[in-house]
């Protein structure tokens, strides 16, 4: 039974890792094998948002369990260049790689609730929950 | 802070750590831990009762303080359930017999941390606060006779050591196994370009699509398209789990970039979860051909060659068509 799962994220190989680890903890939660789908894809936009464009951070993913509601949130944090507009990146498109500028607004779609903070120089936490059905 | 692991995985862990009782012993000798530090330490294992209480909770304060370390606790019963099981692990210190069991249960405790991802430098920093605590309170205990708690903490220092050796192998151990299993996973098992009929290719992709094979599946196929003169191609991804922006974004430009050579790409084995999460990120693939099966997509296929489909039950006719 782990409730708390940390993991440095600095690469593909460790976005591939998150994944796995997101899956086996949604699946012990009950949640349906599509949203174990929805999930790792939202965990994969975010883990590779700290690669790219913060080199490294963590990801931090936590069983919820509160009465007989399951949830899993994930928390994406870095000490990168922090993001200068937050309501700009959240808008399908933008990018300022080379990029489809979904990922930000897709991982939102993806997941049930979803919280974005960011300092220029600072770093930016997302923290997204997704409740099983 | 510890949980039961199974015990096979722990066995195998001594193993994979190389733990034998001439490791322990030479693990001893190089931090000249010995009979008397047994001594010093059971003489001072009722003091240590009496303060483990007290430092237990600046311990837990002092985590609660920092993030990296706040996140394992969010939950009260996660926090009581650890401090207990920490109050025995800082308790087993003063207690002797560091013989084989005991290396067995720090090396357990060790993986239980590494596996929920507390990092070394959390680890470490959690034994010097400890150890700053404890100085304190020997230093305190024995107002009259500094000698014996300088020996005593001198002797506490090194079973530290010695459990902190077994914390960081424990780390190491996991991280080259983990490190082994992944460029297994990553070496790049080059997808197969299939070439199936005249001007049409097959590229059954398995396992994760990241960067480095993604680009190397583009790279194949385009190369592929020009030494074949393929008109079509069939890009089937019925084994990739999953597909995020950025891996589709490499899959459209792909079909762009074919296109510019005269072959159509046909992307089949779209899992219906794999469907449904490209329409939540917002992935437009109303440009690419896809189909749910790789039979349908050779449908495709052989439509854009110009063959002719003729039902399964002809199959004679059919035979005749395609010599
Ligand atoms: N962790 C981060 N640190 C700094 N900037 C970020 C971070 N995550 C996102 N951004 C900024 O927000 C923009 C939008 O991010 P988003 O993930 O939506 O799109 P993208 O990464 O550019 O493209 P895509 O994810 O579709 O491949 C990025 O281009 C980048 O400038
Ligand atoms: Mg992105």
């Amino acid at each position: 039974m782990t409730d708390v799962v940390q993991i440095t994220v600095r690469s593909d190989a460790d976005i591939i890792l998150v994944r796995q680890q997101a899956r086996m903890l949604a699946k012990e939660l009950g949640f349906s094998s599509s949203d174990l789908t929805l999930i790792a894809t939202a965990l994969s936009e975010l883990a590779r948002n700290i690669v790219e464009y913060a080199r490294q951070g963590e990801i931090v993913l936590s069983q919820i369990r509160q009465g007989s509601r399951r949830g899993i949130t994930i928390i994406a944090r870095d000490r990168g260049p922090g993001i200068a507009d937050i309501e700009r990146a959240m808008l399908d498109g933008y990018s300022t790689g080379k990029g489809l500028g979904l990922g930000l607004p897709g991982a939102k779609r993806l997941m049930d609730e979803f919280e974005i903070t960011s300092s220029l120089g600072q770093g930016t936490t997302v923290k997204a929950t997704k409740w099983a059905r | 802070m510890a949980e039961q692991t199974n015990q096979d995985s722990t066995k195998s862990l001594m193993e994979e750590i190389g733990i034998t009782d001439r490791e322990i012993a030479n693990r001893c000798a190089f931090l000249e831990l010995g009979e008397k530090d047994i001594k010093e330490l059971l003489g001072i294992d009722p003091v240590a009762e009496a303060y483990a209480d007290p430092v237990i909770e600046d311990f837990y304060k002092h985590l609660l303080n920092f993030e990296e370390t706040r996140v394992f606790f969010q939950d009260r019963q996660v926090l009581e359930r650890v401090k207990r099981a920490q109050k025995q692990y800082f308790a087993r210190l003063t207690r002797g017999n560091y013989d084989k069991d005991y290396i067995e249960d720090r090396l357990k405790i060790g993986a239980v941390h590494e596996r929920i991802g507390l990092p070394v430098k959390a680890y470490l920093g959690m034994y010097n606060f400890y150890l700053r605590n404890v100085a304190a309170r020997l230093f305190d205990e024995y107002k009259n006779d500094r000698e014996k708690a300088l020996r005593a903490f001198l002797s506490l220092l090194k079973v530290v050591f010695l459990d902190m050796g077994l914390a960081i192998d424990t780390y190491i151990n996991r991280r080259e196994q983990l490190i082994g299993k992944q460029q297994e996973a990553m070496r790049e098992l080059p997808t197969p370009v299939l070439r199936v009929r005249e001007r049409l290719l097959i590229l059954p992709v398995v396992g994760v699509l990241e960067s480095y094979r993604a680009h190397q599946l583009t790279e194949q196929l385009l190369e592929s398209i020009g030494t074949t003169r393929a008109k079509a191609a069939i890009v089937d991804i019925t084994g990739v789990p999953v597909v995020d922006s950025r891996v589709a974004n490499h899959l459209l430009q792909t079909v762009s970039a074919a296109r510019l050579m005269g072959a159509t790409v046909i992307l089949t084995g779209l899992s219906s979860q794999i469907a449904q999460a490209l329409v939540a990120i917002g992935v437009d693939l109303s440009q690419v051909k896809t189909t749910v099966d790789l039979q349908s997509g050779l449908e495709e296929a052989e439509r854009l060659l110009g063959y002719r489909l003729v039902p399964a039950g002809d199959k004679a006719r059919s035979d005749q068509l395609h010599p």
